[in-house]
C-alpha cells in the first residue's frame, strides 16, 4: 500500500513537473498586427477594436495559468491563426473561430468560450441606396450586385463565396476587420460582412459615425454559433486541460469578469 | 408407534429451494430499486446536463432582453447625439446575440425594438424633441420586453421544476419499493424463522430431549410425524438406539445369569453364592443379626451314577433342586456347591431354626419318589452340616459346617448335624 502511494506521489511529481514545464506558443488574433509593438509586444489598448483582443489575451493568460503553462502569446492576424496551428507553430489559437466541418478537418476545437453571430456592415447611404435598388431593406438574403467584403479565411468570406452566381454578389478578402473598413471608406466594397463583436468593437470607437450595421444579424449558415479556442488536433491532453480550465473560469466568475472588462454585454 | 409414511423433504432441497426464492425475491426487489436508482440518475444527469444549461440559456436570453430594454431606456436618456449612438450599437450588438436569434419570439421583438430605436435615434438626430413624443410607444416596447423577460425566467424555472417533480415522484416510488422490499424480506425472514423452528429447531430439541432420557428401563421414545427426512432419519435412529440397549441389557442380564447360575440344576453357582453370602454375612454382622450356614450332600450318589448312568445323577440333582426350591424361603441363599454337594445361607436365621428348615427339606427329599429316564423310581438321602455364621466369616462357618457333615456321614448319613462351635 505505501509502495503504491509512493508511485503515486512520484507519478504526481512528474506528471507536475511536465506540466509546469509545458511551453506554449498561443496565437491571439489581432486586428492590425501593425499595432503591436514594444518590447513585450503589447498590442495598444486603446485601438479600435482592441475590447476583442483584450478578452482574448485575458482569456490566453488565465487559461494558460490554469493549466500550469508558460505562454508565449503571438498577435497576428486572424487569417494566420488557423494556418498555424494547423502547422504546428503555435498550441492555441484564439481569434473567434466558429466551429465548421472544414476547420475540424484541420484543426481540434476546445469547448464554447462565447456565441457569435456577424452581420453587415455600411454606409447609411449605402444601405439606401441598395435598399432603392432592390426595393427592400438590405439584409443578407436581399443583397444583389454589390461588393461585400469580409477578412480572409474567416467563415463570412466562404458563406459570400458560395452563394448562388446569380446574386452577382463580389467576394472581397481583406486580411483584418479594419481594412474590412478601410475597403469601404475607399469604396473598394458596398458592404462588409463581419462577426457582430469585431464590428462593434470596431464602430463604437469611430467617432465619424460613417458607418452603421445593416439589416438584421445572422447566426444560422455558419454565420454564427459557438465559437472556441483551435489546437493542433494531436494535443488531445491540451484539449482537455483548457476545457477544464474553460469549466473552472466558468465556474468561478473569473470569465465573467473578463468579458464585462470590456463588453457593455455578456457574450454568452 | 409406526409412523405413516406421508411424503418427507430432504433438507437439502428445502434450504436450497428456500434460499432460491430468497434470493429471486430479494434479487426481485434490488432489480427494482436498481430500476428506480437509473431512472433518478438518469433524471439527475438530465436535469445536470440538459435543463441546467437550458436555465442557464434561459437566463442569458432573459438577461439579455432585458438589457436590451435597459439601453433602450438609456438612448432616451442620452443628452447628446454619440451617447445614443454608444446605446444604440448595444442594442445592436445584444439584438444580434445568438442566443436571441435562435428564439424567434426574442428575436421579433429585439428585431422590432432595435428598428424602433434606429430610427427614433435618427429622426432624433434632426429634431431632438421627437425623443420625447416616442417615449410612449417605447414604453410599449419596454413592456413587450419586460413581459417576454418575465416568460422566459418562468419557463427557465419550470424546466427545473418538471425534473425535479418527477425525480421526486420517482423517489417517492423508490421509497415505497423500499417499504414494501423490507416488508417482504421480513415476512419471508419470519416465515423462515418458523419454518426452522418448526421442521428443525423443534424436532432437534424432541431428539435432544429423547436421547438424554434414554434408557432400557423406560419406553422406546415416541416423536410426532415431521416432515425432513433428516430429522425423520435421526428419530428412526433414536428409536432403533433404545430397541438396541433394550436388546443389550437382556443379553446382558442372560450373561450375568448364565454367568451366576449352575447350568444343569439352575441353582447359583458356589463364585456367585460366595460373594452373595459375604454381603449377607457382612450385614449380619454390622447389624448383630443371627445368620446359618449348612452343607449338604446327596449320599450314594457316586453308587446311583455308577449304577444307573449319570443321566439318573442329572435327573436326580435337578429333581434335588427343585424341591429346594419350592421348600427354602426367599431370603434364603441356596447353590451347587460341587458335584452333588449343595451350600445354604439362611439370613435372620439362628442355627436351631435353620436346623428345623433343613431337618423339614431333608425329611421331604428322603420320603420323595424320583423318576429317573428308564422309568424306574428311587429314593435318595441328604446329609447336612449346619453351622452358626454369626461370629466368623463365611470360609470358617463353611468349614465347620463341613465338619458337621462329615459327621453326619459318619453317623450313617439321612442327618442333619449342627456343628459344634468349639470344634
Amino acid at each position: 500500500m505505501a509502495a503504491l502511494r509512493t508511485l503515486f506521489l512520484i507519478g504526481g511529481l512528474c506528471a507536475g513537473l511536465a506540466v509546469q514545464a509545458a511551453e506554449l506558443a498561443v496565437a491571439v488574433g489581432v486586428l492590425d498586427p501593425a499595432q503591436v509593438a514594444g518590447q513585450d509586444k503589447a498590442f495598444p489598448r486603446g485601438a479600435p477594436g482592441a475590447e476583442l483582443v483584450a478578452v482574448n489575451d485575458d482569456l490566453a493568460r488565465e487559461i494558460c495559468r490554469r493549466i500550469n503553462a508558460r505562454c508565449a502569446l503571438n498577435y497576428i492576424a486572424f487569417a494566420e491563426i488557423l494556418p498555424g496551428v494547423e502547422a504546428r507553430r503555435f498550441d492555441l489559437g484564439f481569434g473567434n473561430f466558429l466551429r465548421s466541418p472544414e476547420r475540424e478537418r484541420r484543426v481540434a476545437f476546445s469547448d464554447t468560450i462565447w456565441r457569435s453571430s456577424s452581420r453587415l456592415v455600411g454606409s447609411p447611404a449605402a444601405a439606401r441606396a441598395f435598399a432603392g435598388k432592390l426595393g427592400r431593406p438590405v439584409t443578407l438574403d436581399s443583397l444583389r450586385d454589390a461588393r461585400v467584403t469580409a477578412i480572409a479565411g474567416s467563415q463570412q468570406l466562404t458563406f459570400l463565396e458560395r452563394l448562388p452566381g446569380e446574386r452577382r454578389l463580389t467576394a472581397i478578402g481583406t486580411p483584418t476587420p479594419i481594412d474590412a473598413l478601410q475597403a469601404l471608406r475607399d469604396d473598394g466594397a458596398d458592404f462588409a460582412l463581419l462577426p457582430t463583436l469585431s464590428a462593434y468593437s470596431l464602430l463604437s470607437h469611430d467617432s465619424s459615425g460613417d458607418f452603421e450595421f445593416v439589416g438584421p444579424a445572422a447566426a444560422d449558415r455558419g454565420l454564427g454559433g459557438t465559437v472556441h479556442i483551435i489546437l493542433p488536433r494531436q494535443h488531445e491532453q491540451l484539449r482537455r486541460a483548457v476545457n477544464q480550465a474553460i469549466a473552472a473560469i466558468r465556474s468561478d466568475g473569473t470569465y465573467q469578469r473578463i468579458v464585462r472588462r470590456y463588453f457593455p454585454v455578456g457574450l454568452d | 408407534m409406526t409412523t405413516p409414511d406421508r411424503e418427507r423433504y430432504s433438507a437439502n432441497r428445502a434450504f436450497v429451494l428456500l434460499a432460491t426464492v430468497f434470493a429471486l425475491l430479494f434479487g426481485g426487489v434490488v432489480a427494482l430499486l436498481a430500476f428506480d436508482q437509473h431512472r433518478v440518475l438518469e433524471a439527475s444527469q438530465r436535469l445536470q446536463q440538459e435543463t441546467v444549461p437550458e436555465i442557464i440559456r434561459f437566463q442569458r436570453l432573459a438577461r439579455n432582453l432585458d438589457q436590451l430594454r435597459q439601453e433602450g431606456e438609456r438612448l432616451f436618456s442620452a443628452g447628446t447625439p454619440e451617447g445614443r449612438q454608444q446605446s444604440l450599437f448595444i442594442v445592436m450588438l445584444v439584438a444580434s446575440h445568438p442566443s436571441i436569434l435562435e428564439h424567434p419570439q426574442s428575436a421579433e421583438t429585439a428585431r422590432d425594438t432595435e428598428n424602433f430605436l434606429v430610427e427614433t435615434s435618427r429622426r432624433a438626430g434632426a429634431d431632438p424633441a421627437l425623443l420625447k413624443a416616442r417615449h410612449a410607444e417605447w414604453l410599449n416596447y419596454s413592456k413587450r420586453l419586460s413581459l417576454l423577460v418575465d416568460d422566459l425566467s418562468v419557463q427557465g424555472a419550470s424546466l427545473a421544476t418538471d425534473d425535479l417533480a418527477n425525480m421526486v415522484a420517482v423517489m417517492r416510488l423508490a421509497r415505497i419499493k423500499l417499504l414494501g422490499a423490507l416488508v417482504l424480506v421480513g415476512c419471508f425472514l419470519l416465515l423462515m424463522m418458523l419454518l426452522l423452528r418448526q421442521h428443525l429447531i423443534r424436532p432437534l430439541q424432541r431428539i435432544d430431549q429423547a436421547l438424554s432420557s434414554l434408557g432400557v428401563d423406560r419406553p422406546a421414545p415416541e416423536f410426532p410425524d415431521v416432515r425432513l427426512t433428516e430429522i425423520h432419519a435421526v428419530e428412526e435412529a433414536t428409536k432403533r438406539l433404545h430397541a438396541e440397549m433394550v436388546s443389550n441389557e437382556e443379553a446382558r442380564r442372560e450373561l450375568e445369569l448364565l454367568a451366576s447360575r449352575d447350568g444343569l440344576t439352575g441353582l447359583m453357582n458356589r463364585r456367585h453364592f460366595m460373594l452373595l453370602a459375604q454381603a449377607e454375612l457382612q450385614r449380619a454382622h454390622r447389624y448383630g443379626r443371627p445368620i446359618a450356614v449348612a452343607l449338604g450332600d446327596l449320599d450314594f450318589f457316586k453308587r446311583l451314577n455308577d449304577t444307573y448312568g449319570h443321566g439318573a445323577g442329572d435327573v436326580v440333582l435337578r429333581t434335588f433342586a427343585g424341591l429346594l426350591a419350592e421348600s427354602v424361603r426367599q431370603s434364603d441363599l441356596v447353590c451347587r456347591y460341587g458335584g452333588e454337594e449343595f451350600a445354604f445361607l439362611f439370613p435372620e436365621s439362628s442355627v436351631e431354626q435353620a436346623r428345623i428348615l433343613v431337618e423339614r427339606f431333608r425329611q421331604r427329599f428322603a420320603d420323595h419318589d424320583i423318576r429317573l429316564p428308564d422309568g424306574l423310581l428311587v429314593r435318595v438321602t441328604l446329609s447336612i452340616g449346619l453351622a452358626d455364621a454369626s461370629r466368623c466369616p463365611i470360609e470358617v462357618a463353611l468349614q465347620h459346617a463341613d465338619y458337621a457333615l462329615y459327621e453326619a456321614k459318619r453317623l450313617g448319613r439321612n442327618r442333619v448335624i449342627v456343628a459344634d462351635e468349639t470344634t
